[in-house]
């Protein structure tokens, strides 16, 4: 019942993602930040099973800063999907797999280009424009696939995170009132809020 | 539903005169849903351009039948295709499924020229997809002739 | 993870954590393709005949019109494999290197019941869950041999036999003409209507019969020694003019699918 969506442009990714936390039926927090930032250029977004998502989420982020410190130099986007991909395949035919759903956005500084991974729980992963996973993401594919164009700008992607925000709100069935809405480009992730859209 | 339904795909590959050809459609999904309709699943497995030492088309398709086989008991969910040119340039061709078999078994002759290959397997994995609703959303089509590799990304049905 | 989950030889099990994971949401996972066959043997007057159809199933689909069912084990030594096609093509090319192996060691022909027992070996240590059900035929020492060997490790050792989905149509052949001390003609003729019955009768089997003739010191393998289901000719070709199929821009040699990206095409 979670809702977590990304549209990567050009240079730059807008990573959306709800701030519910919510055992059984009952809401137990409305400000939490799903998002991890793995490295200063690479944002992830984590939903699925609670307790999977932080650990896995840990682990990843623990890695990834471990492997900079090792060989001074950051993984880039592509490595660092690659490599969430592998651990979650792995960890699949384990005894203890994890159920976290992931989308993987960041900048990557050599090819000067953006990237967006979708990675599911069955470690299946495909580089996108723009993804979603969870039941929302029945409305939002509806939404980016009609106003999703090649050479999108900043502006026009925000433009479609309201729509989907917007589309979330009219027909979701759940109350997701707050978004953390994350922007990564060469400068780095800053996030702005739902009411500066 | 089953498992081999759950991302949807149709891949398939044929052999000419003296060319082979390889195609499979671009959908990933999650069961009816699309998430990707440029989802690459044709992967060149040897460089025709550095020539000193790489695997036959046979000897690769032992090894991949031999690394699934040692899964009998727990098996990856994936049925692949192989196609190359030997040696010899002599085709090798392993298969794919339901409906592009028939489709296969009325477009397919023997000898044909990789031009033709090209149109025959084309429309045989257009034509199957679009009875198939897991699977389409764009193609890509590889002809394998001695001289080099054609790629080519067909113009399908997207729905 | 476990040290048992970890053995560098035979098979591996890492996927079967998942695949039960799988399972247990509900999405049906594939079996193994069983061949739906007819495979027969006879002992003649000079020695093995067996037979095979040559069809390939994989459920009610015919994934192969014309594959071999009847596997090389040594050079006077063949079996033919019924049930899954995967176990029966491994199972026998594992026995025949190690047949080689010993041949090799021993300095002599290796005899049929040598390959006898290490198939039953095998399929017994794996408790029927290999499912090759085989006719093993050979010509050693010891004269002609044939055997059937079964997925649980059972044998029977018999002058004629047929196995496979086939079998019963295939006996009902044997049973009624098959008699001590037939001409290698004769046997030949009886394991092609044998093999026949099966192909017309049972609809797992089909299109060709394959033969193959052991005797002493002598191996003969008539591949598609009949061929009852020849198709027929198409009336049409069905080639596409140049230019039919619709394509986006001829992309360079070695670049990958997802390196660009193709817009939805949302006008249809």
């Amino acid at each position: 019942m979670e809702a977590q969506f990304a549209i990567a442009g050009k240079d730059f990714v807008v990573s959306v993602t709800d701030k519910n936390v919510v055992h059984s039926i009952v809401k137990m927090k409305h400000t939490q930040d799903k998002t991890w930032q793995l490295l200063p250029m690479t944002l992830m977004s984590v939903c699925g099973e609670p307790g999977d998502t932080d650990s896995y989420a840990e682990y990843i982020q623990g890695n990834a800063k471990l492997y900079s410190v090792r060989n001074a130099r950051d993984l880039s986007v592509g490595e660092t999907a690659n490599f969430i991909r592998g651990e979650l395949a792995r960890a699949l035919r384990s005894r203890n797999p994890f159920q976290v759903n992931l989308l993987v956005a960041g900048y990557d500084k050599e090819k000067k280009e953006a990237a967006l991974y979708w990675i599911d729980y069955l470690a299946a992963m495909a580089k996108v424009p723009y993804g979603a996973h969870g039941y929302c993401s029945y409305f939002l594919y509806s939404v980016m696939d009609r106003e999703y164009t090649e050479d999108i700008t900043l502006e026009q992607a925000l433009d479609i995170v309201k729509k989907c925000i917007a589309v979330i709100k009219t027909r979701f069935m759940i109350d997701l009132p707050d978004f953390t809405i994350k922007i990564i480009d060469q400068n780095g992730t800053r996030e702005i809020e739902q009411s500066d859209l | 539903m089953s498992i081999m339904e759950y991302n949807g795909s149709a891949v398939v590959a044929m052999v000419g005169k003296n060319c082979v050809a390889i195609a499979a459609d671009k959908r990933l999904g999650q069961r009816a849903l699309t998430v990707d309709m440029n989802f690459q699943k044709v992967f060149p497995i040897t460089d025709r351009t550095a020539e000193e030492r790489i695997i036959e088309p046979k000897t690769f398709s032992n090894l991949v039948s031999h690394m699934l086989y040692e899964r009998r008991f727990g098996p990856y969910f994936v049925e692949p295709v192989i196609a190359g040119l030997d040696k010899d340039n002599k085709p090798f061709v392993g298969t794919a499924s339901d409906n592009l078999f028939g489709m296969c078994e009325s477009l397919w002759e023997p000898d044909l020229e990789p031009e033709e290959l090209f149109e025959t397997i084309s429309q045989a994995l257009l034509n199957a997809v679009d009875r198939d609703a897991m699977s389409g959303w764009g193609a890509v089509v590889h002809v394998i002739t001695k001289d080099g590799v054609i790629t080519r990304d067909l113009k399908g049905r997207m729905d | 993870m476990a040290p048992s989950m970890e053995s560098t030889t035979g098979f591996k099990f890492d996927n079967v954590r998942r695949n039960q994971l799988l399972g247990d949401k509900g999405y049906k996972v594939p079996t193994a393709t069983k061949t739906g066959t007819t495979i027969v043997g006879l002992i003649f007057r000079d020695g093995v005949i067996l037979g095979a159809d040559t069809r390939a199933t994989a459920g009610p689909i015919v994934a192969d019109k014309n594959c071999e069912k009847i596997h090389y084990l040594a050079p006077n030594m063949y079996c033919c494999g019924a049930g899954t096609a995967a176990d029966t093509e491994f199972t026998t090319n594992m026995i025949s290197s190690q047949l080689a192996l010993h041949s090799l060691s021993t300095g002599r022909e290796a005899r049929v019941v040598t390959a006898m027992t290490m198939l039953k070996q095998y399929l017994f240590k794996y408790q029927g869950h290999i499912g090759a059900a085989l006719v093993l035929g050979g010509y050693d020492v010891g004269g002609p041999h044939l055997f059937t060997i079964y997925p649980h490790g059972s044998t029977d050792k018999l002058p004629y036999v047929t196995m496979g989905s086939g079998s019963l149509a295939a006996m009902s052949v044997f049973e009624s003409r098959w008699r001590q001390g037939m001409s290698r003609e004769e046997g030949i003729e009886l394991v092609k209507d044998a093999i026949e019955a099966g192909i017309f009768n049972d609809m797992g089997s089909g299109s060709n019969v394959d033969v193959c003739v052991i005797t002493k010191g002598n191996t003969e393998y008539l591949r598609n020694y009949a061929r009852p289901n020849e198709r027929v000719e198409k009336e049409q070709s069905y080639k596409f003019p140049a230019g039919t199929t619709e394509f986006i821009v001829p992309r360079p040699a070695g670049v990958a699918a997802g390196e660009e990206s193709t817009a939805m095409d949302t006008s249809a």
